[in-house]
């Protein structure tokens, strides 16, 4: 492995505390009517029990999420409060890229020697997901509804367009082929129902039974639910929403939760069942590319990244992203020069599903899963998020 | 001469044995001689004086003493400082509802209230000749001390109790007689003092249940209540588990809710006395009573452990065997230890020990009796274990060596002891729902008379620990629900025992000396080949009612030693579930009824041979057909369940009186096993609990 520098020479991630829940398509599971930062602070506690990591052991806790739940005002301290341990916190929210973000923030803190171990936890619910009202005496009506996860999916601010539009205005670009879109995207079904079989998911996502408020069980979230076996001439009769982009070849809205802890190396090997297993943060750079191009910005992210860091995708054991369209993968495979078959070979969001905030986290817990079977080696992980904005992160697992 | 399996409880209180009762034929003391010689005679009688009066234990005592002692025209003061909240009119409803308007205004009216400043006594007082004070002001030492010098320096010759210390006798200076909460209504009362005296053999006289205990720091149900809640914690800690579902995982396999009721109580004050009892264990016994940081933040902070309404959880949590382990080694590791350290200390007679969790904690089995399920080696291990877990504990306060003991009858008899005279003997149950430990106990004892040769037995309660026999601990049928064939072994095995008091002995007398005896327990007792009982107690088969079908033969033993025409009278019994007068069952369910001196004076004529005029009913062994011919108009039959449950009691009887008594055994343990299994079982009472309890 070649050696570089990391970014946080003295933080790690320590191996095997980590967890996701599964991530139901929206409105297909109980999830779909709790209050998601409470279930996700309970999630979180439960979790880290299994991983035999006492949540008392945490200083700090940085959450991300991009949709409003009840209460978010009191934010951090009060996930805290339903993880069961009071302890500050931070939230960070970049639509997308919140993941991999509040995992960076976390090792900052630790880096800078502020805590000895900090919680991420991300989490969204896109189910049934907030009406704002707003003000705007700029706006003929005076005052205007949006719908937080559809209106915005719909329609960026900045563009004018929606995010269906610039996967469709980003392959033609790049001159994509539909054929190869429908390969690639079977090809992800393929590799995620491969993982699923092997068993290899249940080493990172956790089953949860939803109480309601009679304490009843309300529901069980132990699949992804709504992801189903498909074929590729099922991919190739689907309807064009636009160019290259079919219901197939998209992600969809889904509900929950991932967390992964961050600490000093001396805790990492205290909390970790492995301490002999090392992560460190090597990097992480965020781009923004031209309107309307997001499924471009992650192999620009990407690109910059190697540059910074001397490496190159052949130095890459998992290379696995956030492709809301499989055009992104296609790009990036283009772009990159770089075999798509070679990446996300234990699932990725276009297969189970686009949360938001815990997306990229599920996917870099799953990453660096994959790494440790594999022996070791750098772990690239990479995304778009809303506002044409490509984010990647380098690991390094020995 | 008297031969004992074990010491008697009673003996602890210098009263002497149960078997001594019934060859005396009357009670050791009466409650009018005590009286006498804790308060003086009438006419110069002295009043009890209850300090702090206004707090929850004294305004709870005063209730609970001052109801008691009305009669005997002692006067309660009540005293305490000008000013603070009234704590003692908040009790008159509960007056009311247990003793009518008019008592409770005569109980009330003998209670007279002073104030006073905390130095000087109100001048007043001396008119009432205090005899006794129960101290019930807060627990700080000196000014503890400061009070009893108070009291004493004007009345030289008062007798002292402290009733909210933790503290030692040795470190006050006085008794302490520490009651259990809640303070009305529980009888239990842990007494430190060097020999028993009048005021604790008083206490008993009056129905209470004092318990001699060590004078040690902090009292037996403290250390288990607050060693509970600090070890729940502890596991909460490790492992994340939220507390309200540790409670619940607590109250399905050990039986209290130790967080739930810190909430009821008020958290605030129950966080501070809870952390406080701990804080003060801690210092003299080490780091198995060191509260843990979450008992230091909510002493700090006094908020509730259960999160509030608008939190209602939303994650479950549940347990594999692994976790499951873990749990059983943080809580009953921890537990056994204290127990340990209690047994060392010899803080208690063990029976009492064991009895004051499940009295005064809701534990659903004595942890003695849970130890000893263990064995010796087992429970040593399940400790070392949990040092495992939290060395720190393992530094002080275990002692591996008292488990040595386990194998003797001081361990082995915690609910059932058993005494002869070589020719007599009796056996005393002191648990007041029956259950499988007392069963397994019941044949030891039985064992051990058959063993010296004993061939007539009285059956009796203790005297002193059970004031009453409530039939079957449902929870040992909880199993049941989901393996039939668990329900049939329990029905079987316990009617197994109960045929042994009729077959293995000449004769067998049961007598009901408590205030009732119901369900299983009237079961048991009606095996013997005689029953007397308190012409007052309360006799009943309150089974359709909850619905379950009696499992101890209650569907056809009593009809087979009833004339037909006394049939109805059985049925109306079974199938209204309502509980009569001993007094009006004599001659089909009882032998004999009268006063409590004269039910003795019977069943010791009975077991000894003397001249009692009583006629043994025999037990028909053949079939008896057509018990059910005539059934007695019953009420409240519009209610589908209560119809349901008596059609299957019914039936039961029929098919159990319609056979030989040999096979009669069988058909009702299975139709009993059988019928917990049913939707109707799991609706009712039982299945209700069921499903709150262990489904969790």
């Amino acid at each position: 492995m070649k050696a570089v520098e990391s970014m946080f020479p003295k933080a790690r991630i320590p191996y095997g505390t980590w967890g996701s829940s599964y991530f139901p398509a929206w409105q297909t599971s109980a999830l779909s009517e709790v209050n998601i930062g409470q279930f996700a602070g309970e999630a979180m506690a439960s979790i880290l029990g299994k991983r035999k990591v006492p949540s008392r052991q945490l200083e700090y806790l940085i959450i991300g999420s991009t949709i409003p739940y009840h209460w978010k005002f009191w934010n951090a301290p009060m996930i805290a409060s339903c993880l069961g341990h009071r302890i500050p916190g931070y939230h960070m929210e970049q639509a997308c890229a919140t993941g991999l973000s509040s995992v960076v923030i976390a090792g900052s803190e630790v880096n800078a020697g502020s805590y000895d171990t900090v919680g991420v936890l991300t989490f969204d619910r896109t189910s049934d997901s907030p009406v704002g009202v707003f003000p705007e005496r700029r706006s003929y009506r005076r005052t205007e509804a949006l719908v937080d996860v559809w209106d915005n999916f719909g329609f960026d601010p900045s563009t004018g367009g929606g995010m269906i539009a610039t996967a469709g205005i980003a392959a033609r670009k790049y001159k994509i082929d539909r054929a190869e879109v429908d390969e690639l995207t079977y090809l992800r079904y393929k590799q995620y129902f491969e993982a699923k079989h092997s068993g290899f998911l249940n080493r990172v996502l956790l089953p949860f039974e939803i109480l309601n408020v009679q304490g009843r069980l309300s529901g069980k979230i132990d699949d992804d639910f709504g992801v189903r076996q498909i074929t590729l001439q099922a991919l190739k009769d689907m309807r064009e929403l636009d160019t290259c982009v079919t219901a197939g070849g998209q992600t969809h809205a889904a509900d929950g939760m991932a967390t992964i802890l961050v600490s000093s190396p001396e805790k990492a090997k205290e909390l970790s069942p492995r301490p002999e297993i090392d992560i460190q943060f090597i990097g992480k750079v965020d781009i923004r590319t031209l309107p309307g191009l997001m499924p471009e910005a992650p192999g620009i992210a990407v690109k910059k990244l190697l540059d910074r860091t001397g490496l190159t995708m052949d130095d890459m054991a998992v290379v696995k992203n956030h492709n809301p369209f499989a055009v992104n993968d296609a790009i990036f495979a283009k772009t990159m020069n770089y075999d798509w078959r070679k990446m996300n070979k234990t699932g990725c969001s276009l297969v189970w599903g686009h949360p938001q905030a815990p997306t990229l986290t599920r996917t870099l817990i799953e990453s660096l899963e994959e790494a440790v079977d594999l022996g070791g080696g750098y772990v690239l992980i990479f995304g778009c998020a809303a506002g044409d904005v490509g984010t990647a992160g380098i690991f390094k697992v020995s | 001469m008297i031969h004992q399996m074990r010491q008697s409880t009673l003996q602890t209180l210098g009263l002497g044995s149960v078997l001594e009762i019934f060859q005396h034929g009357r009670l050791p003391v009466s409650a009018d001689e005590l009286v006498d010689r804790v308060f003086g005679k009438a006419g110069e009688r002295g009043a009890l004086v209850i300090s702090g009066a206004n707090g929850i234990v004294g305004a709870g005592k005063a209730m609970q003493l001052g109801s008691r002692l009305e009669p005997f025209g002692v006067p309660v003061i009540a005293l305490d400082f000008p000013g603070v909240p009234d704590g003692m009119a908040k009790q008159y409803p509960g007056l009311v509802a247990a003793f009518g308007r008019g008592n409770a205004n005569k109980i009330m009216g003998n209670i007279i209230r002073y104030s006073y400043d905390g130095k000087d006594l109100p001048e007043a007082l001396s008119a009432h000749n205090p005899r006794f004070l129960l101290e019930a002001i807060p627990e700080i030492l000196e000014v503890k001390k400061e009070h009893y010098k108070l009291f004493r320096s004007k009345f030289p010759d008062i007798d002292i109790w402290s009733v909210t210390s933790g503290f030692p006798s040795s470190a006050l200076g006085v008794g302490i007689a520490h009651p259990a909460f809640p303070h009305e209504i529980n009888k239990i009362w842990e007494i430190v003092e060097p020999v028993p005296s009048a005021s604790s053999q008083l206490l008993w006289a009056l129905g209470l249940i004092p318990m001699p205990v060590g004078d040690n720091w902090s009292f037996v149900l403290d250390v288990l209540f607050c060693g509970l809640t600090n070890a729940g914690t502890r596991f909460s800690e490790a492992t994340n588990m939220p507390f309200w579902k540790a409670d619940k995982y607590i109250r399905k396999y050990m039986g209290p809710n130790p967080f739930r009721a810190h909430d009821a109580i008020g958290a605030a004050g129950a966080n501070f006395l809870s952390w406080s009892c701990l804080h003060h264990l801690s210092q003299h016994y080490g780091e198995l009573f060191t509260p843990s940081s979450t008992f230091d933040e909510k002493k700090e902070s006094g908020s509730n452990w259960y999160p509030p309404d608008h939190f209602r959880p939303v994650v479950d949590w549940s347990m594999n065997s692994e976790e499951y382990a873990e749990f059983n080694t943080w809580i009953l590791g921890a537990l056994f230890q204290m127990t340990s350290l209690m047994v060392h200390e010899n803080r208690s007679h063990l029976a009492q020990m064991n009895l004051i969790g499940e009295l005064c904690a809701q534990f659903s089995r004595g942890i003695l009796a849970v130890i000893r399920s263990y064995g010796a080696e087992d429970a040593r291990k399940l400790v070392e274990d949990y040092h495992k877990l939290d060395p720190a504990a393992a530094k002080k306060a275990w002692y591996p060596e008292v488990f040595d003991r386990i194998d003797t009858p001081e361990w082995q008899q915690l609910y059932v002891n058993v005494e002869h005279d070589g020719k007599v003997g009796v056996i005393s149950i002191n648990r007041e729902s029956y259950n499988g430990d007392v069963n397994d106990e019941l044949n030891r004892a039985i064992d051990w008379l058959k063993a010296a040769g004993i061939d007539h037995v009285i059956v009796s309660g203790d005297f002193h620990l059970s004031t009453q026999m409530t039939g079957a601990d449902t929870t040992d049928f909880f199993p049941a629900v989901e393996d039939v064939q668990k329900g049939i072994d329990l029905s079987y095995s316990w009617s197994t025992t109960a045929r042994r008091l009729n077959n293995e002995f000449k004769t067998s007398v049961g007598i009901i000396n408590g205030k009732r005896c119901l369900g299983g327990y009237l079961e048991l007792m009606m095996h013997c080949h005689y029953l007397v009982a308190d012409e007052n107690a309360s006799l009943g088969m309150p089974e359709v009612t909850l619905p379950v079908i009696p499992g101890m033969e209650g569907c056809h033993w009593p009809f087979r030693k009833a004339s037909p025409d006394q049939y109805p009278k059985l049925l109306r019994l079974l199938l209204t579930g309502k509980s009569m007068k001993a007094k009006d069952s004599v001659g089909w369910l009882t032998d004999f009824a009268g006063p409590l001196e004269a039910t003795i004076q019977t069943a010791w004529k009975l077991a000894s041979g003397g001249d009692h005029g009583l006629k043994r009913r025999e037990v028909v062994q053949g079939n008896l057909p057509n018990v059910t011919k005539e059934i007695p108009k019953l009420e409240d039959t519009d209610d589908p369940s209560l119809q349901e449950a008596r059609k299957a009691i019914i039936d039961c009887i029929e098919s159990s009186c319609n056979a030989p008594l040999p096979e009669a055994i069988s058909i009702q343990a299975t139709l009993s096993g059988n019928f917990m299994t049913t939707s109707l079982f799991k609706k009712g009472v039982i299945g209700s609990a069921y499903m709150k309890t262990w489904k969790v």
